[in-house]
């Protein structure tokens, strides 16, 4: 009997030192781990870097895991080399790129000009990626040593060319080649094999957990970054988000998150600016107008309501001034040389409810009923609803100025805001009236936003831009010419531009209201010398985001150094 | 018995058929078209668009004519196969819920049964009791008339922001990987607790005025008067009011399961704990219909076998069914 | 006048007279009175609209702002009324549907009995072993716009089971009363029996599940509007929690946002329960406190 509790005694205290001993090296060191958040929302759920609008749930899988032929910086609007070495353009219909020498993929195989010219054909094979469309004008691309040759036919968009050079990752031909299509376009590539500065380690329903490639061609070539491990944490709310960076649990948050600019004079975090608007601008919040409905056909309505919109409020109120106006034109600051000023001063608006209200009279739109709101000119009643989906609760509150500043010039429109399921199907089939939207990032050229503007021709679904199906072909003629100019052709582009810009700036198809930020506080308290403005050479971009990497979201990793080493 | 049995297994059957039926067809009419949601985001070129549209229509097996999605859902279910997320694509639903599930045992298993015991235990202690009586009214009254989720948020602004005990977010720290060790089991209770406590209260709150009227129906029924008339020792007539009263309250829990998973729900989105109940917000804010049903049946079956568990321990407190005294 | 009238009468006065003696039920019926006053008044008191932006941005509770403000800036006192009359509205649309069709269900069951009870018992054990919110949510999401009045119904269209169930038990027990016997043999048709001679007796089980269907009401409704699917115009105590918490109330210490929401829900559905004790006491002298 003793002997049997005694030996149950020691076998319990030995289990106990056994459980205490496993714990060494599941606790991560904070001075050795980078805490982000905010990239994406859902849970990990693949590691594909096809799969377009997921990848988002696994921000790093293109910039830590797959690479990209070259990096763009947008502040100083250069390419770097990266997996390329070098590339150019050896005729009109001809480009050449030459890969760079050991480049080698986790599992110990070299990246060569082979792997690169395999991911291009997939584009070919399967229609269901998103960079099939370049075979439209690619007509082969094969590998001759380390250089990969593009044949074009007579057009090349070089617009879209260029920007996919810095978009579409790299995958390994010797792993991918025995993939399905299925596989391809929609697996989630568990386990993946890159050729990035860090490796898949593990991850579960509210995190993605990042480690070093100690072996990472670019520790020669750029430098090594700091953190051994990054976890990527994905809170549920901006609540929860807001408490983690204040603690200083995260280094770095890239949510929208509301009181920042606050807390950043009281120096609990730190922001990109000093001062309003704190953030970088990443998108352009547009309000699509369906000009299939009345009275949203009509440009002087248009143009009213463009006077109307009280943009400030929704600076100041909805986002206590993170943000800032917009342009007329919807480019982002670091497109401003294609913007032409001269249109600008010429038919750009500001808020101005007077002018708002001449245009609306002088256009026929008058009070008849005595309701406080304008009638159209044949009579009718106005009453519109402008919506974003609910529980996006900065636009929410935009659309809410939107209503009041509508309605303070007399145009009836209510602020509605369904679920985003309903909202998606009515954006993409016509059936709203007003509503936001920003689905254009960061880019080398404008085409990508006015891609997402004037997206034509004009289907029964709109699914990919152009919401309120504005039907004008001179200008989709424009926006083609504008994809076929060559992007060295910078007297070109902005000519084609300021064509571009006269027409939407005279027919107002869609507002282009504030530039969403690039969300990012960042605490000091672990990690320091992060991004801040006047220090951009080259550029770092102090984000996590999904497609930002290669523009600079992993420069800014090599520069990081902790605080107290 | 038997008869008690079959009418009972009948009516849950009935209902579980009932159930997948409704699973299978809510989600499939709502408003909006998930794939095209799903590809929206892409923002691709429209040629490829298309394509992809046209696919992943195929994939999901949304292509096939109306009553065949349905006989396809029910074979389907019996293979344990509840098709592909569309919001977590491309995860299989039932591994989804299986990374779920363990979280919501955890979370409301102890909350549930802890509650229950210790909401009678305590009611009837305070019954007729005048002190504790004239405490635990008010207080059991606004705990269970309080919000859930209310709760929850007055406890984590209170224990996570102002004296920032625990954390209130997620199940685990960001700074561990599951393993066995006494760091990460603390660690995985404290996270737990918040949420716990706050199922725990409302629960107890309850459970306990439940149980306080319960006794007070009983200690003033005809048979208790008899017995002290006859010189019962008063603990004595209390052992026996308990026994009647608990049959109400094992009935009551069956009754409140609904009400509890609810709350559960709304608890873990305060606390972001990664359960079914988070899992279903999301799906429902992502029109993820694969997603949804995986979740609503999930629950319902759940509740269905917490029901049918119930009923059992039921004819094992109640003497009448037991000796097939009654039919139902 | 038949003797059961009488009788009903006699019970009346006798109610009227312990009804003013309950202290609970006093407690409760004040409590949830101030509330309503303060839910059809209290906009009086406020010249500013629920979602409009006022003054400065979250500023604690001050004579002027009495709640305080929220992160934008707006008045949450207004918040607090108009969410209020929401509520209510909820409780009481939500429950008294819920009570009704639990009144009609059950009679009917209780009353006829054979095969009509059995179909209506599978009825209700199925709609009561169904987790009503999960119900709930579906058909929330399935709505695209949704109305504070769709929510009434929709919970009260799920509510009834356990109202049904208790009201059929109460009308089997009154149905072989000699009462409704005589009736029967007079010859009166089955539904006015139920309603002239079965129902009244039976006024006060009914006026207790009314209230706990109206306090049950409340919570299911706070809740739904918590997660995001409740009304999508407008606002309401479960809405003001959920902005508060999504916009950061805990983290930057505004608690005069997320409290009196809470609070009231708390207040009011606790009053409601505490005054069904009192009203059980009333009705049943047994439980009277010695």
């Amino acid at each position: 009997m003793w002997s049997r509790s005694k030996r149950f005694v020691s076998v319990l205290v030995i289990a106990l030192l056994a459980f205490g001993a496993l714990a060494v090296g599941q606790v991560y060191d904070r001075n050795e781990t980078l805490y982000v958040s905010g990239a994406a929302w859902g849970p990990p759920n693949d590691w594909n870097p096809f799969i377009t609008w997921s990848k988002a749930n696994t921000t790093g899988t293109i910039g830590y895991l797959y690479e990209t032929l070259f990096m763009y910086d947008p502040l100083n609007d250069e390419f770097i080399p990266f997996l390329a070495e070098s590339g150019e353009w050896v005729s009109d219909t001809a480009y050449e790129i030459t890969i760079r020498d050991g480049v080698m993929w986790t599992d110990g195989t070299p990246l060569t000009a082979e792997d690169v010219a395999f991911t291009m054909n997939l584009g070919k094979d399967y229609a269901a990626l998103w960079f099939a469309p370049m075979w439209n004008y690619v007509i082969n691309v094969v590998a001759v040593g380390d250089v990969v040759r593009f044949d074009f036919t007579e057009e090349p968009l070089y617009q879209e060319f260029d920007n996919n050079l810095y978009n579409i990752p790299i995958v390994p031909k010797h792993i991918w080649d025995s993939k399905s299509e299925a596989d391809i376009t929609g697996g989630a590539n568990e386990n993946p094999i890159g050729s990035g500065a860090y490796m898949y380690e593990t991850h579960s329903s509210d995190r993605n957990v990042w480690l070093r490639n100690d072996n990472w061609w670019g520790n020669d070539v750029f430098g090594v970054p700091a953190p051994k491990r990054i976890v990527d944490a994905r809170f549920s709310s901006n609540s929860v988000a807001l408490g983690s960076v204040i603690k200083g649990d995260v280094d770095l948050s890239n949510n929208f998150l509301p009181g920042i600019a606050t807390l950043a004079e009281k120096g609990y975090v730190k922001t990109y600016f000093e001062g309003a608007p704190f953030m970088q601008a990443a998108n352009t919040a547009v309000l699509f107008l369906n000009t299939t409905k009345k009275p949203m056909d009509d440009a002087a309505f248009r143009r009213a309501l463009a006077y109307a919109i009280n943009v400030d409020d929704i600076v100041r109120v909805a986002y206590a001034n993170l943000v800032s106006a917009a342009s007329p034109t919807g480019l982002l600051p670091s497109l401003a040389k294609y913007d032409d000023q001269a249109v600008i001063d010429e038919l750009g608006w500001t808020y101005d409810p007077t002018e708002a209200a001449r245009i609306l009279a002088d256009a026929g739109y008058v009070d008849v009923d005595g309701d406080g709101y304008v009638e159209a000119p044949d009579g009718s009643a106005i009453a519109l609803e402008v919506t974003c989906p609910f529980g996006w609760t900065d636009w929410m509150e935009s659309i809410a100025v939107i209503s009041d500043s509508a309605k303070a010039v007399g145009i009836n429109i209510e602020d509605v805001t369904p679920d985003y399921g309903s909202w998606n199907t009515a954006l993409t089939n016509q059936t709203f009236d007003m509503t936001l939207n920003n689905w254009a990032n960061m880019s080398n050229t404008p085409w990508t936003l006015y891609n997402l503007l004037f997206n034509h021709p004009i289907k029964e679904i709109m699914g990919s831009g152009n919401f309120g199906a504005y039907d004008n072909q001179e200008l989709f003629d424009l926006v083609d010419a504008l994809a076929a100019v060559p992007t060295t052709d910078l007297a070109g582009m902005q000519a084609v531009c300021s064509d571009i810009q006269r027409i939407m700036l005279s027919e107002v198809p869609m507002i282009p209201l504030w530039y969403n930020g690039l969300w990012a506080q960042y605490s000091d308290s672990v990690w320091t010398n992060w991004p801040v403005d006047g220090s951009n050479d080259p550029a770092r971009l102090p984000t996590t985001w999904s497609g930002y990497w290669q523009l600079g979201g992993l420069l800014t990793l090599i520069e990081l150094e902790l605080a107290n080493p | 018995m038997r008869r008690y049995f079959g009418r009972k297994l009948l009516i849950y059957l009935v209902t579980f058929f009932l159930a997948v039926t409704i699973d299978w067809m809510i989600p499939r009419f709502m408003p909006g078209n998930p794939v095209q949601n799903m590809l929206a985001r892409a923002s691709v070129r429209p040629e490829a668009a298309e394509a992809m549209y046209g696919y992943y229509t195929k994939a999901f097996g949304l292509d096939v004519p109306v009553w065949k999605q349905y006989l396809n859902f029910w074979v389907a279910l019996f293979h344990g196969d509840l098709g592909t997320s569309v919001y977590l694509f491309p995860q299989p639903v039932s591994k989804v819920l299986r990374e779920s599930i363990p979280y919501d045992i955890f979370l409301l298993l102890p909350a549930i049964l802890l509650s229950w015991w210790a909401g009678n235990k305590f009611g009837a202690f305070a019954a007729r009791t005048k002190r504790l009586d004239n405490t635990l009214l008010p207080i059991g009254y606004i705990l269970t008339a309080t919000p859930y989720m209310w709760l929850g948020i007055l406890l984590a602004w209170a224990f996570g922001v102002v004296f920032d005990i625990f954390p209130i977010a997620g199940a685990y720290s960001f700074s561990m990987q599951p393993h066995w060790s006494w760091a990460f089991v603390w660690d995985v209770l404290k996270h737990w607790f918040l949420p716990f406590a706050s199922l725990f209260l409302v629960g107890f709150g309850g459970w306990a005025i439940g149980m306080r009227n319960m006794i007070i129906y009983e200690l003033e029924a005809d048979y208790s008067h008899y017995m002290e008339a006859l010189g019962a020792p008063r603990k004595l007539v209390r052992k026996y009011a308990f026994r009647n009263a608990i049959l109400p309250q094992v009935t009551g829990l069956a009754l409140q399961l609904g009400v509890i998973v609810a709350g559960a729900l709304v608890t873990e989105v305060v606390f972001s704990y990664p359960g079914i109940g988070y899992l279903l917000l999301a799906a429902i804010q992502n029109q993820d219909y694969f997603l949804i049903q995986g979740c609503f049946l999930f629950i319902i079956t759940g509740v269905l076998l917490a029901n049918f568990l119930i009923d059992i321990v039921y004819v094992i407190v109640d003497p009448r069914i037991r000796r097939g005294m009654v039919g139902e | 006048m038949t003797p059961t009238t009488k009788n009903a009468k006699k019970k009346r006065n006798e109610f009227v007279y312990f009804a003013l003696r309950n202290t609970k039920l006093k407690v409760g019926a004040v409590v949830v009175i101030t509330f309503l006053i303060v839910a059809m008044l209290g906009t009086l008191f406020t010249e500013f609209e629920p979602r409009e932006y006022v003054g400065p941005m979250s500023e604690a509770p001050s004579s002027e702002y009495w709640f305080g403000t929220t992160f934008f800036g707006q008045d949450v006192f207004t918040q607090f009324v108009v969410g209020l009359r929401a509520t209510f509205m909820v409780g009481a649309i939500g429950g008294g549907l819920a009570t009704l069709i639990g009144m009609l269900i059950g009679f009917v069951a209780g009353y006829r009995g054979g095969a009509v009870d059995e179909s209506l018992n599978v009825v209700t054990n199925i709609v009561l072993v169904v987790p009503s919110f999960a119900i709930l949510i579906i058909i929330a999401a399935y709505l695209e716009v949704r109305g504070l009045m769709m929510e009434s119904i929709f919970i009260g269209l799920t509510a009834w089971p356990w109202t049904a169930r208790a009201i059929r038990a109460q009308t089997l027990s009154l149905k072989s009363r000699e009462f409704v016997d005589m009736a029967r043999i007079s010859g009166m048709k089955p539904m006015r029996i139920i309603f002239t001679e079965i129902a009244p007796n039976m006024m006060s089980y009914l006026v207790m599940a009314f209230i706990l269907q109206f306090g049950g009401s409340i919570l299911i409704a706070a809740t739904l509007d918590f997660i995001g699917l409740g009304p999508t115009t407008g606002i309401s105590l479960g809405l003001m929690m959920q902005n508060a918490v999504n916009w950061g109330a805990l983290q930057l210490g505004l608690w005069w946002w997320f409290i009196p929401p809470g609070a009231a829900i708390a207040a009011i559905v606790g009053a409601l329960y505490i005054m069904n004790v009192g009203l059980d006491e009333v009705f049943n002298p047994k439980l009277r406190e010695m």
